[in-house]
């Protein structure tokens, strides 16, 4: 897992008074296993462009840790 | 607590005198317009340090995030306001209507906004702030002008825009209103022959001219705290049409 990431999405989570995740994996879904709802979605776009410099929601959508992961891959490749 | 606000069109008219009473609040100005006026620079020598400016073409829809947020907003500069004031009015009747010079009002009027809008928000869920938005809006969506029909429904766009943007961001603290403005003495209204205002004039309760300070200050605080729980609202400055 990407460090990074997990730091970014326990940030998201935090906000809304939830305890970290530590158990996050690539099959992660965002929405179900990470209960993040779209407006949370908007504000981890916006902390995951800040740091990889990929807007990973911006062709289409996304559903899983894993497919984040490797849309931030693509853009450092 | 000090912000910064993002103020489209601070080369003359009302956008000048909405960057003057954010400076009187005590609060700092990001300005954009194509002209860099000797009036804006004025304020840049009068207040150092708190008014910036970046020229920028709002017929640009696609170089918002670049160029207005990339170079002259960046994540580092928190935003805790942004007033959409720049606007172009294409007159004529109806049965004139051109779709290229339309297509140029919406970019300015509505297109460019709504990306500033969408990046303006991702600003403040970044930094965490409860921002506000203002959208300047015209009375002639409320009553209806002889050659204003294609001006107007941009101004009545960003009020559809401005209401829902205020219903789906609201849970985050980000508010968005519109100050429908009444007739200004402004290079926008500079056409009309004094026959013509005194007739405007005439709809109004207080039979004169919207005045720019009344507007300016009405923005200002619809930006400030004293405006916490106003969302989602058209705020009338118009002399009282009537
Ligand atoms: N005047 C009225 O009676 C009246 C009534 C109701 C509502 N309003 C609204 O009030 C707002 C301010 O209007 P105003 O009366 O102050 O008009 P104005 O004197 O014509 O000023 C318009 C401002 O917008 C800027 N602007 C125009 N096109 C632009 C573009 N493509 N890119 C960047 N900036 C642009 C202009 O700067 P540059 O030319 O330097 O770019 C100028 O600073 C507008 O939204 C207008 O629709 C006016």
């Amino acid at each position: 897992m990407n460090e990074k990431l997990v730091t970014i999405i326990n940030e998201v989570r935090a906000n809304k008074q939830q305890p970290p995740l530590n158990d996050l994996c690539a099959s992660s879904r965002l929405r179900e296993d990470v209960g993040l709802e779209s407006l949370d979605l908007a504000e981890l776009t916006v902390r995951i462009e800040e740091k990889f410099g990929v807007d990973v929601f911006a062709d289409g959508l996304v559903h899983t840790i894993g497919e984040i992961e490797a849309k931030i891959a693509r853009v450092k490749a | 607590m000090s912000k910064n606000i993002l103020v489209t069109g601070v080369s003359q008219g009302l956008g000048l005198a909405i960057a003057e009473s954010i400076l009187a609040a005590g609060w700092n100005v990001y300005g954009v317009s194509r002209r860099h006026s000797p009036e804006y620079a004025a304020l840049q020598e009068k207040f150092p340090g708190r008014v910036h400016f970046h020229a920028f073409d709002l017929a640009g829809v696609d170089a918002v995030k670049e160029d207005l947020f990339g170079k002259f907003l960046p994540f580092s500069t928190p935003l805790h306001g942004y007033v959409n004031n720049a606007a172009m009015a294409y007159d004529d009747i109806v049965t004139n209507l051109d779709a290229g010079r339309l297509r140029a009002m919406y970019d300015v009027n509505v297109f460019t906004p709504m990306m500033a809008t969408k990046y303006a928000i991702r600003h403040m869920l970044f930094n965490r702030v409860a921002g506000s938005i203002v959208h300047i809006s015209s009375i002639s969506v409320h009553t209806g002008y002889k050659g204003l029909a294609m001006y107007a429904s941009t101004k009545g766009a960003l009020e559809a825009f401005s209401k829902n943007t205020a219903r789906e961001w609201g849970e985050r603290g980000v508010r968005s209103n519109c100050l429908v403005a009444g007739f200004m003495e402004t290079a926008m209204s500079g056409k009309l022959t004094e026959e013509q205002r005194q007739r405007i004039y005439n709809r109004t309760a207080l039979k004169q001219a919207t005045k720019l300070g009344s507007v300016a200050d009405t923005v200002v605080f619809l930006l400030g705290d004293g405006a916490a729980s106003v969302t989602g609202q058209n705020i009338f400055v118009d002399s009282g049409t009537i």
